[in-house]
């Protein structure tokens, strides 16, 4: 018994973590050396636009800073000094937020759902040693994209105010120890939620909150109203800077001591750069003492959970037996049951949601701003001709199709183009049953054209009773959008036959990037000619002031023919491949 | 209940991957009633050979029928009497097992309330009428394997294709397995699976076939086998003087 406890091993933390961290740096030179020299040029490529990308900011930063003390400026603006000091401030804090925030969700998934937790934790390795390797790898591509943007501007603050040479190395040193008790601090929230959630679930709720909020806040910016920006907004917009000068926030000590520093105030400077990597410190030290005594625990009750027990659903036969009966007589039960199929699983994964959702915002966005506009033509001088006058109004009105129709265009890439994608490992299911082809493919389009169609019927519906439009423009409108999304439907399905993707373990990867690209091109293509044809000839119409209904009916001529033919070609084209899909799954 | 027409039927079934043979023309019968084992070391192409059979996989030359129905040219017909339960049981993890039953049996064409009698039927003989409603994601490896064997058993096939079917399972649902193999095989139906428990083939199968590099090197009874093997009593014996690797006895003294 002696001679086992003689032979056990001691294995200490740093050599644990260097151990780990090696093996990734490993695994990645392997993936780099294995990798085709056009993958190895793009990285390389990549690395030095990146480093000429910081040298860009550096610049831009010193020359913008500059700016700021211009004397023309704060004539208008007033004096910016106090501003230009609180960009540290500013930048530091973002930064700190960001790693918070952005490392929550990679942290959640390496310390609780990478693959290789049972690998490592069955072997002698200190769970601390375990914790800090994880958290370094998880927070070091955040890290290196803040100190891409946040770094290259405070240098270029500091060549703007001929900071001193301490300046430069003391900020690297602040975002390095700020990050790691960003980081720290946010593994404690992870480790807290974990306690209480599933982390599986809470990984798939900030999957889909991150996509959601980011697309919302990257659309909002149109609703702003740029042009009509004073120089008033502009003062108020940089004292926004200001308010982030709090004496009691650790993070405002940071940026000031660089400051400091920076203008040759030693004593208050390092004096504060100190007081920042002492408080950083005791978070990350805290959070490695707790993380021993937390972490496993977690993770072990991880395993062991058990499921709530659950009422069991009531099923609702009443309302859905007859809407499935009346399917079952135009397609096949079984194409049926694959289109009912789909919809339970997209609604229920939330992985799914945040994909589907983000058309939504953004055929919301987009329609606040058209009746924000009144979605009425300018009468301008009011010197523009009747026909004129007319043939704008109809361009208003149609434009509602329009924006109805790129809205389900954008939703159309995700249920067309990923229909038999997000099959993934299932496929087997499909694949060894007795379901044709044709049917598969019937039951995907239904997947995709129904929900789109009613999306974009309600869209149009809520838009032209705003603007009260006529009830026979409106069932033309209807008429429209349904042909058109019928085509689109039958591009983005064959596109996503072509480029499908079974093997995939993350849904982004589902489609092929290619595919992805030139179903878009296409089928945008296909958008504009099909508005085109349904479009010209009312236009035509009410230049040669003839009745509208003619260039309607002409138009409905020639668009329904060309989108049914969209519908049926590019699936008729791939028909071969749906036998092929799947030969490697199962 | 043997019939004397083959249910499983292979002719000369190859498939390559690039210039790399993983099957190479492997012949066999298997007929309604009868238990077929199919055994091979790692990577020896059982996998492959069952894919080709459910139709997940094109033969590169060579042929794979069911019931009679060749599985590429009447894929519709022969997928229809077959039941097939992968290695690994990859099934839809936000339905639940209720609806995945209910799903499967559409897929086969059955009617509504024979769907909802039998997948009541299966959940309860598989004891997952308590998580039936619960969706899939939330099963353990064993539920998730016996929710597999259950969508394979909804439309009652004449086929059953099975790739290591007791991985993972309690020794309780093990048995259960083997007892529903055994009562579907006295019914006429032609159970093909693959195994790495050569106990379970023993004492379970009719018939043995066993795999190497792709060849189907011996196939028959124990009786058989025994005879081919000269003289070798135990399938353990068998299949490693046959496939190789009774050498490493010697290893294995020499590292003890």
């Amino acid at each position: 018994m002696n001679q086992i406890a003689g032979e056990s091993m001691r294995v200490s933390v740093s050599s644990s973590v260097w151990t780990l961290l090696r093996l990734r740096w490993m695994i990645f030179m392997i993936g780099f050396r294995r990798a085709s020299w056009v993958r190895k040029l793009i990285v390389i490529f990549i690395v030095i636009i990146s480093i000429g990308g910081i040298g860009a900011i550096i610049y831009l930063s010193r020359y913008l800073l500059s700016f700021l003390k211009n004397p023309l400026l704060v004539e208008g603006v007033g004096n910016l000094e106090a501003v230009l000091n609180s960009v540290p401030n500013v930048l530091i804090t973002g930064a700190f937020i960001g790693i918070l925030v952005t490392s929550f969700g990679v942290l959640l998934q390496a310390l609780y759902l990478a693959g290789d937790m049972d690998f490592l934790l069955c072997r002698p390795v200190p769970i601390r040693a375990l914790f800090i390797a994880k958290m370094l790898q998880a927070v070091l591509p955040s890290f290196i994209l803040i100190c891409a943007i946040a770094l290259p501007i405070l240098f270029g603050l500091g060549l703007a105010q001929d900071y001193s040479l301490l300046f430069y190395p003391l900020v690297l040193l602040e975002l390095v120890v700020l990050s790691l008790a960003a980081a720290g601090f946010s593994s404690l929230l992870v480790m807290a939620v974990v306690r209480v959630f599933p982390a599986r679930r809470v990984a798939e709720i900030i999957g889909f909150t991150g996509a959601t909020l980011s697309f919302i806040c990257s659309q909002s910016g149109q609703l702003a109203r740029w042009d009509n920006l004073s120089p008033g907004d502009l003062s108020q917009v940089l004292a926004v800077f200001q308010r982030f000068d709090s004496p009691l926030s650790p993070l405002y000590w940071a940026g000031q001591g660089l400051v400091s520093v920076g203008a040759g105030d030693w004593l208050k400077g390092v004096g504060l750069v100190l007081v920042t990597v002492l408080a950083a410190g005791g978070i990350f030290a805290v959070s490695m003492m707790t993380a021993e005594k937390l972490y496993y625990s977690g993770w072990a009750s991880m395993q062991a959970r058990v499921q709530k027990v659950k009422r069991p659903r009531r099923e609702k036969i009443g309302i859905s037996l007859p809407k499935i009966a009346v399917m079952e007589r135009v397609i096949s039960p079984a194409a049926w049951a694959v289109t009912v199929k789909d919809w339970k699983v997209l609604r229920r994964d939330i992985r799914n949601m945040s994909q589907l959702i983000t058309p939504l915002i953004f055929g919301i966005i987009y329609a606040v701003m058209f009746l924000r506009g009144g979605g009425q033509v300018p009468a301008g001088r009011g010197e523009a001709p009747d026909w004129f006058m007319n043939l704008m109004g109809n361009f208003v009105v149609y434009s509602n199709i329009g924006l109805s129709l790129f809205v389900g265009w954008m939703l159309l890439g995700r249920l067309a183009g990923m229909a038999f994608s997000q099959e993934g490992k299932n496929y087997w299911l499909l694949k060894t049953s007795p379901i044709k082809p044709v049917e598969l493919v019937t039951a995907k389009y239904l997947v995709s054209f129904l929900p789109v169609l009613a999306l974009g019927w309600g869209f149009l519906v809520v838009i032209m009773l705003i603007q009260r439009a006529s009830l026979g423009l409106l069932l033309y409108s209807m008429v429209v959008v349904a042909f058109s999304i019928c085509g689109n439907a039958g591009i983005n399905l064959a596109f996503g036959i072509a480029g499908a993707r079974l093997d995939w373990e993350d849904p982004r990867q589902m489609q092929r990037g290619s595919m992805s690209c030139l179903s878009s091109l296409v089928s945008m293509t296909y958008l504009a000619l099909s508005l085109l044809l349904f479009f010209a000839l009312p236009f035509l119409a009410e230049i040669l002031r003839a009745p509208e209904i003619i260039g309607q009916t002409i138009g409905l001529l020639l668009g329904g023919p060309f989108c049914l033919a969209c519908a049926v070609i590019p699936l008729w084209l791939v028909r071969k491949r749906v036998g092929l899909l799947g030969e490697s799954t199962g | 209940m043997k019939t004397n027409y083959p249910l499983i039927e292979t002719e000369q079934l190859s498939k390559r991957y690039g210039a790399k043979p993983a099957v190479e023309a492997v012949s066999f019968q298997v007929q309604g009633g009868e238990i077929f084992g199919f055994l091979g070391p790692n990577g020896a192409g059982k996998t492959t050979t069952i894919k080709m059979i459910v139709g997940l996989l094109k033969p590169t030359t060579g042929a794979a029928r069911v019931g009679g129905f060749d599985v590429q040219a009447q894929p519709i017909q022969a997928k229809s009497i077959t039941g097939y339960v992968p290695d690994e049981p990859n099934l839809y993890a936000k339905l639940t097992g209720r609806e995945l039953l209910r799903f499967v049996g559409n897929l086969y064409q059955m009617d509504r309330k024979q769907v909802d009698r039998r997948s009541d039927e299966l959940l309860r003989l598989f004891d997952l009428q308590q998580a039936a409603d619960d969706t899939i994601d939330s099963y353990s490896h064993g539920m998730q394997q016996k929710t597999s064997l259950a969508a394979a058993l909804m439309h009652d096939p004449k086929v059953l294709v099975l790739d290591e079917p007791t991985v993972g399972l309690d020794p309780r649902s093990a048995r259960l397995i083997k007892d529903i193999l055994k009562q579907m095989a006295e019914r006429g139906s032609a159970i093909f699976l693959s195994t790495h428990i050569l106990e379970i083939a023993e004492r379970m199968c009719d018939r043995i076939g066993i795999i190497n590099q792709g060849r189907l090197i011996a196939a028959g009874s124990m009786d058989d086998l025994r005879r081919m093997s000269q003289g070798e009593t135990s399938l353990e014996d068998i299949f490693l003087n046959l496939t190789g690797g009774a050498e490493y006895s010697e290893i294995a003294e020499v590292l003890a």
